[in-house]
This record gives structure tokens, sequence and C-alpha cells, in this order.
């Protein structure tokens, strides 16, 4: 190894990090340290001048290794990869500590927060003398595309990419497209008809000479990699057909929840009380009608079945309560004298056009009841003969603070939207990630939202989580144009820091290969060791872990480079047990 | 007359225990008949177990006048660590025998505990102790005599390579001794000896590179076993059976003979090259194949692993970054 020189740049970042951490103490403790040829601060690091800075002292002072001490890598990792590499020095003999988001932001005494930061420096420091230079690899990318569910995100990402004169094969496990939104009667907040907007929608996707269209389908398994997938599937016409394609988009949707478990609301039990897209139903066939064929003259609307209750979901469904606003216009063009109860826990109308809609609602004539989710749950009963209605709902009264029952002939619950049984399966095939409720993970909440760790492998619509017609569509879109970005490009950028089998080390185990989230371990009878596929491989770290022999070598994160990071941390403070 | 046909000189061989059991020293008797090779080439200058050669005698002998020395056990008291450094000054090569020597090995178990809770146990509660007064150990002890003094016992166990320079290392509990006479052979010829700080006489792959036994990726364990408290099929990779094997973190070189006698691995050989600490990488491993939909059944499936430490740390405490429970 040539012998380490290395840069130690300390950022102000304004007064973000100068105001809690001494920065020229910092780079002058360290300066002290072997191996260290310069250290500086400067106050934005990530400022053009801040690169200039890095990149003339790696010419000028023949630096081989740079250390930025600044704000978090997921931030500007990147950026300084970028200007160490235009110094001509391969981008992974870089490192960088973060001293905003894990030190600055975060304490209030000036003196720790330093000496903390000198130990987090001090630690890269000691890392990056163990960096190794890595090459960027790259792939081709299959042109075609497979879609993975017909409901309105699938078939707008399908004809997205189809329009751009691009291959999709759009599997659907039913034997119609439209997913929930062909379920529908109207739509809110304008009360279009859902039929109108998703019918040309199904013909487009349907004629297309771009989409070839695979209905009761379904995929068991997806081999292969980003740009480079592979799968069969049976159909009824042809027999089994392999198909390749470069990416994929899962558009799975989901599924309404069962409340026949909310012992409080009688599902299944009372005729009358039905789910809200029963009511869908009903208001599409135009017949409002109890289950005796009689008009309603009670209605009740409950809002969160099955939602925002840590018994069932945690989590909110967000269409419920502008769908049960919807009910009421519907309730309301038809029967004109009917008492309609809506039995809310929390009014949600955040969305563009919501909040008018509900205030419209307001002047619809109807009652609106509130209930504490947390304390108790409307609890639904036969009415008496002499009532003169179906059914009472007893339940307290949130704003009025009363207990009161409520006479109802009929009740629509606005049921929790829940992933579906057999997302397992999907996962298993294309390899995404879920999250504690069952939706597929994003790469990045924010600033990669339909994307996954999986590369090629895209979310969209419902099956992320719960959510409108125009947001699955946006996400449709986005991923098409992620998708046509690559296949524009003809080639996409894999990771770098992938695991490799050091094969003399390697024992035969096995161990790896299952722990292995990717598919990327097989074992080679022949060598009697494992081999890791470097293109699936996404570097999780997680075979090199789990290997018992020490055979296998995470690539930037050996256990030589982490150990000299953790010694470097314990050296300066830390004064031993 | 050719230099050739004179016969070399002898070469002077010294073999010592610190804190051992014995069982290193049987090992260097397991050479059998090539015992008589090592003697026919060596001159045995220090052997505690076979001669009887006090230690003002070695500590007499001229500074690297033993030409190879064999020091097994770990270093647990004074007298270990003053042997280390009379014999570190006394031999040209200086070679830690044994996983005592190497990695702390059985001895280096007592670093889960204080010198404090051993003497307690020991001198205080066991069973079988009777010693109202509760008289402890002096390292100083006058009588009419004189001054009677015994070795101090140190709080922590150490490998022979945290008290001195050592050159190799032979793991093993004990070596085999036929890797013993390849090793012998190497430092008297000085024909294939690697360089100094290598493990030497073992492999660089795992057990489970010679093991006969079946191995899939199907190491998956929903609860783990004893060996007494499943019927071993005899041909199924014990870890998949859910027996603790530590086979796979363990260096080749042993001929994987407990395994061959239908007994899980232990580990004696200590860790392969690449790896930092034996007992955290099997560990790591281990977490991998547990078969759990919940945390909770993931902390029932642990629960059945009898003495995790002990285990996974058996012969290598001391020498793993671990090093010791912290007090």
């Amino acid at each position: 190894m040539e012998e380490p020189r290395i840069g130690v740049y300390v950022c102000w970042c304004g007064t973000n990090i100068a105001k809690m951490v001494d920065v020229e103490q910092v780079a002058d403790e360290v300066s002290k340290l072997p191996h260290v040829t310069i250290s500086k601060t400067y106050k934005y690091m990530c400022s053009d001048p801040g690169q200039e800075l890095i990149i003339k002292d790696i010419r000028g002072h023949k630096l081989n290794r740079v250390v930025v001490a600044a704000c978090s890598p997921r931030i500007h990792e990147l950026t300084f990869r970028k200007a160490v590499e235009k110094a001509g020095i391969n981008p992974y003999l870089f490192e960088m500590a973060n001293i905003r988001e894990q030190n600055s932001w975060v304490h209030t005494d000036r003196t720790e927060a330093t000496s903390k930061a000198l130990d987090l420096v001090v630690a890269a420091i000691r890392r990056v003398q163990y960096h190794e230079p890595l090459q960027k690899r790259s792939v081709n990318v299959d042109p075609a595309t497979l879609v993975l569910g017909g409901g309105i995100a699938g078939m707008a990402a399908a004809l997205e990419i189809a329009n751009a004169g691009k291959q999709v094969y759009l599997v659907e496990k039913t034997d119609r497209l439209g997913g929930q939104v062909a379920k529908f009667d109207l739509t809110f907040p304008y009360l279009s008809s859902a039929r109108q907007l998703i019918q040309p929608f199904i013909q487009r996707t349907e004629n297309h000479p771009n989409i070839d269209l695979f209905l009761n389908t379904e995929i068991k398994e997806v081999t292969g990699y980003i740009g480079n997938f592979k799968s069969k599937v049976e159909t009824a016409e042809n027999g089994t057909i392999e198909l390749n394609f470069g990416n994929i988009i899962v558009a799975v949707g989901l599924k309404p929840f069962n409340p026949t478990v909310i012992s409080e609301y009688g599902y299944g039990q009372f005729p009358d009380v039905i789910t809200s897209l029963e009511f869908e139903e009903m208001l599409s066939n135009g017949h409002l009608l109890t289950k005796y064929g009689k008009e309603p003259r009670n209605i009740a609307i409950i809002h969160c079945v099955g939602s925002r209750n840590k018994k069932y979901h945690e989590y909110c469904s967000r269409v419920c309560c502008m769908a049960a606003l919807k009910f009421v216009h519907e309730i309301r063009a038809c029967l004109s004298s009917a008492n309609i109860f809506e039995i809310y826990a929390d009014m949600r109308a955040y969305g563009k056009g919501h909040e008018e809609f509900y205030a419209l609602t307001t002047h619809k004539q109807i009652i609106f009841l509130m209930y504490d989710q947390q304390e108790s749950l409307p609890v639904i009963r036969q009415a008496n003969r002499n009532d003169n209605c179906n059914m009472i709902i007893e339940m307290d009264e949130k704003l009025s603070g009363e207990s009161i029952e409520v006479p109802v002939d009929m009740v629509v619950l606005m049921v929790n939207m829940e992933a579906h049984e057999n997302v397992k399966e999907v996962v298993r095939a294309v390899g995404v990630s879920l999250c504690g409720n069952q939706f597929f993970i994003e790469k990045h909440p924010k600033l990669d939202p339909v994307a996954t760790t999986t590369g090629g492998v895209f979310i969209v619509g419902s099956c992320q989580g719960p959510k409108d017609i125009p947001d699955s569509v946006a996400q449709a879109r986005a991923a098409a144009a992620r998708i046509l970005a690559s296949i524009a490009q003809g080639s996409v950028a894999v990771e770098v820091t992938t695991a490799s089998v050091i094969e003399h080390l390697c024992c035969g185990c096995q161990t790896c290969i299952r722990v292995c989230p990717y598919d990327a371990i097989s074992y080679n009878e022949e060598k009697q060791a494992s081999e890791i596929n470097e293109v699936l491989c996404k570097g999780c770290g997680t075979c090199g872990s789990a290997c018992p022999a020490g055979a296998i070598l995470s690539k930037h994160f050996t256990d030589t480079q982490i150990l000299a990071e953790i010694t470097g941390i314990m050296s300066m403070s830390y004064k031993g047990a | 007359m050719s230099d050739s046909s004179i016969p070399n000189p002898k070469i002077k061989l010294a073999v010592y225990w610190g804190s051992a059991c014995g069982g290193c020293c049987v090992s260097v008797l397991d050479t059998h008949e090539k015992l008589l090779d090592i003697v026919n080439a060596a001159d045995l200058v220090f052997w505690p177990i076979a001669m009887d050669i006090k230690y003002k005698d070695v500590e007499a002998m001229a500074d690297q006048s033993i030409d190879l020395t064999l020091f097994n056990g770990a270093v647990r008291n004074s007298e270990n660590k003053h042997m280390a450094e009379v014999l570190r000054k006394k031999s040209k090569v200086l070679v830690a025998y044994g996983a005592c020597a190497y990695m702390g090995g059985i001895p280096g178990l007592a670093n889960f505990h204080s010198r404090e809770e051993i003497f307690k146990r020991v001198y205080e509660e066991s069973e079988s102790t009777l010693n109202p007064d509760k008289v402890r150990p002096v390292e100083e002890f006058e009588v009419k005599e004189g001054v009677l003094k015994i070795p101090e016992f140190f709080n922590d166990v150490y490998t022979l390579n945290q008290v001195v320079d050592v050159d190799y290392f032979i793991p093993g509990c004990p070596p085999q001794s036929e890797r013993l006479v390849e090793v012998f052979t190497a430092v008297i010829t000085g024909i294939g000896l690697p360089p100094k700080g290598s493990v030497v006489g073992a492999l660089e792959k795992t057990n489970c590179d010679e093991c006969l036994r079946k191995k899939t990726d199907n190491k998956v364990i929903k609860r783990f076993y004893r060996p007494w408290e499943i019927e071993d099929d005899k041909e199924t990779c014990f870890l998949e059976q859910g027996v603790i094997c530590m086979g796979p973190a363990t260096r080749g070189g042993c001929g994987v003979r407990c395994v061959t006698g239908h007994s899980p691995c232990r580990g004696c050989y200590g860790p392969p090259p690449n790896s930092t600490d034996p007992g955290a990488k099997m560990m790591s491993s281990i977490g991998t194949m547990i078969d759990a939909d919940s945390p909770e059944e993931i902390d029932e499936i642990i629960e059945t692993i009898v003495d995790p430490a002990g285990l996974f740390y058996r012969f290598s405490l001391p020498g793993s970054i671990l090093g010791r429970k912290v007090l």
C-alpha cells in the first residue's frame, strides 16, 4: 500500500456546524495525526470554491485520500466523490464524517460536541487509510417492461411506456382490467363518473399495439437483474411463454378490510350493515334499498373501520373520509328526506379540493357525530319492534359528551384498505421489501418514492400505501419516466460496493445463500464454493456478516475498514474500562 | 569431505507448560515412533513433564541458546509470565503451541469472571469447601523457617503473545501430532517456514471443507439442540440438524476428528485468517439461521442455546476482540 497522504476538510456549514463545534480545534487536533498531510476548515465545503479547495490540494499536495467532515453522506457524499474523481483520485478513496445531523444539530454542549466531532473525524481518518479503489460498472437495459397489476396505476404506467414506443407486458391476476376504480360509482371531489374515467383507459390498454396483456395470470418467479430480467407466464392459448424485460413495475394494489372481526358493528350478522365497497356496487346498480327492498329512512356512515386503531390497522387509509362525503351527495341525490349520519373519528380533507368538498357536503342536511377511536367504538344493535327503525347505534358522542342512540335502517362501514394476502409471493418473485403494514417499501420516502432497493423494480399506486386516483396515476407516470430514461440511456450503473467470495477461504457451508435478499449467491459444485453475481448484489453486507469463515469480502465495508473506524472512534476520548 | 556428510549439530528443543492441562505435552509424546526422530534431531533441554530441570538452570542458559521452544498453556499467573519472558530471551524460535497459548483456551474462559469472583467461589462457596475463617492464599507468608512465596494469580488470563513476542502459532486442543512433526521438520530444515507471526500446522479453509457430512443451504433453525438431545443421523450437517457446530468458523487441520467421531466441532483450531473474532463471527452466522416470525420467537429460540458466551468463545476469549467480560 502506498503511504497514505490524507487531506481533512472540516466544514462550518455556515453556522450549522460552527456554532456548536469548534471546527478550528478539530482541524488543528487531527493535523497532528499520522498520515494527515493537510487539514483545513471552510465555510461551505459543498460550494464550488469548497470543492475547488479539495481539488487544488489533491494536485498540490499529492493527496491520495480525502476526508470531509460535514453533513450526512446521504446529502453530499456523491458531490465530494465527484470532486475527488475530478482531481484524478478514485472516488472511493474518500470518506465522510457526519458532524451535522449526528452532532451539531442534536447537541447543546459545545465542548462535548467538539470532542465528539473529533472522534468522528478520527474514525474517518483511520478508515480511509484502508479504502481501496473501486471501479464503476454498468449493464445493458432490455427495453421491454413488465407491469404487475391492471388497475389504474398499472394501466397508466403501461400506457405511458407503450406510447413512447416501448414493449410492455401487463400481467393481471383477475379476468379484467380496472382494479378498485372499476368498482366505484362516482369519484371525489368532483363527483365525476368512475366508469367514464376508467373505460377509455381499459380500451386503450387492451388495444395498444405495444402492450401484451395477460389476464388471469400470476407471476411465480422472476430471475435476473436490473436491465435483464426473465420470467415465465402460463397462458391459456399459447402455453408457457418466456418473457424478457429490463424493468418491473409493481402495481398490485390493495383490498378492502373485512370488518367481521369488529364485533361492535355486527357485520355479517345484520344484513343492512354493509361495507363501502358493497355500497358502491349498490349505487352503481342504481338501487339504494335495504335487504327487505325498502327505501332506508335513516342511513349512518361509520368512518375509520379497521383504520387508525391498534387492534386492526394503525395507519389511515387516506381515501375513506372523502369517499364517505361522496356517499352523502349520492344518497341525498336520490333520497331527499332521509336522515344521514356521518359517524366519524376525525375528518381528513387534506387533498386538492377536498376541504372545499367537505364544506359543500355540510350543506346537505346531514348530522355529524364524533366518536373517540381510542375510547369506545359505536355499537350497533337490533332495534325493538316499536322503535320505528331497523337498528340502533349506541355511541358516546364526543363533542356533546353525551351517550346517544341513533336510529338507522342501513349502516355503511368505511372499511380500511389493506395489502393483499399474496404480497409475500410478489416479494419473493421480484425481491422487494415490505413495511410492517405489508405495503411495499420505497427506496427513499422523500427523494426516491417509486423506486425500491432492488434495481429495476418500481412500486406504484396503492400497493405502496393507500392513496387516491391522482396520486396513483402520478406515481405510475413517474415510474414510467424513470424506466424510459434508463431505456433511452441503454445502460444503467450497478452497485460498486458489492460482496465477493474469497474462493480459497470458502469452505462451502452455504450459510450465505439463504440469507441473500437478492438471490445473488449460488453454490458452485465444481469449485465447492459460493459464487456471488455482482450485478444482482446490492452490497447490503448480510452475507459478509453471515459467513462464519470470513470468506466473504464486503467491498468498502471490510472488517479491516470497520475495525479501523471503531478503533479511531475509541482512540481520542475513550479512556478504557 | 563435503559439508553435507558432517551430521548437523542437534538442535536444542524446549517444551514448557503455562496454565495448561498437560494434553499438549502428551500430544508431543503422541508422535509415537516419530518422537525418536525428534530426539535424534534435537536435544531436549527443558521439559518439566518429562525431565527434572530447574528454572534456575534455564535462567542460566545463554540468550538465544534454545533453537525452538514449544510453549503450551495460557498465561494465568506471575510464574507463567516469568517463564514466558525467560524462554523468549533464551529461544531463537518461540512457538505458541496449542489453543491456550495461542488464544487463551479453556483457562481463558475465566475471563468471564474476576479474580475476586473466582476466589470467592473456590475458597468460600463451592459445595465441597469447608473454610469458616475464609482463609485465602497469600503471595507471601512468613513461617519459622523463612518466607514462603507462591505466584501471583492475575485478574486476567493472557495469550502468550499478549505477554511476549511470538514467532509462530500452532492451534489445537491439543494440536494434532502429525502437524507437530511437519512443523518441527520445517523448523530444523528451515524449508517451508512461513513469515513470522503465521499460524502453522493448520489450513486456511475451515473445517467444512474437509467434513464429509452432507451440506446444503437449508440452515434453518427452529430450536437448538445439545448433541445428546437428538438422534444424529450421522450424515447431515450438524447445523442443519440444529446442533451448534463450530466447524464453519474454525480452521481446518485437525482432520475433522470430532465430526468424524459424530461430535460437533468445538472450535479448538481457532478462526481462519480473515476472521477477527471467532465468537462474534459464529454468533452473527448463527443469527442468520434462526427461523422466527417475531422478536419473541427469536428470543425463545436463542434461549435454547446453553451458555452462548462459553460456547462460542470456548477456546478464544482472551485472544478475541471481546477479551473478557467487563466487570
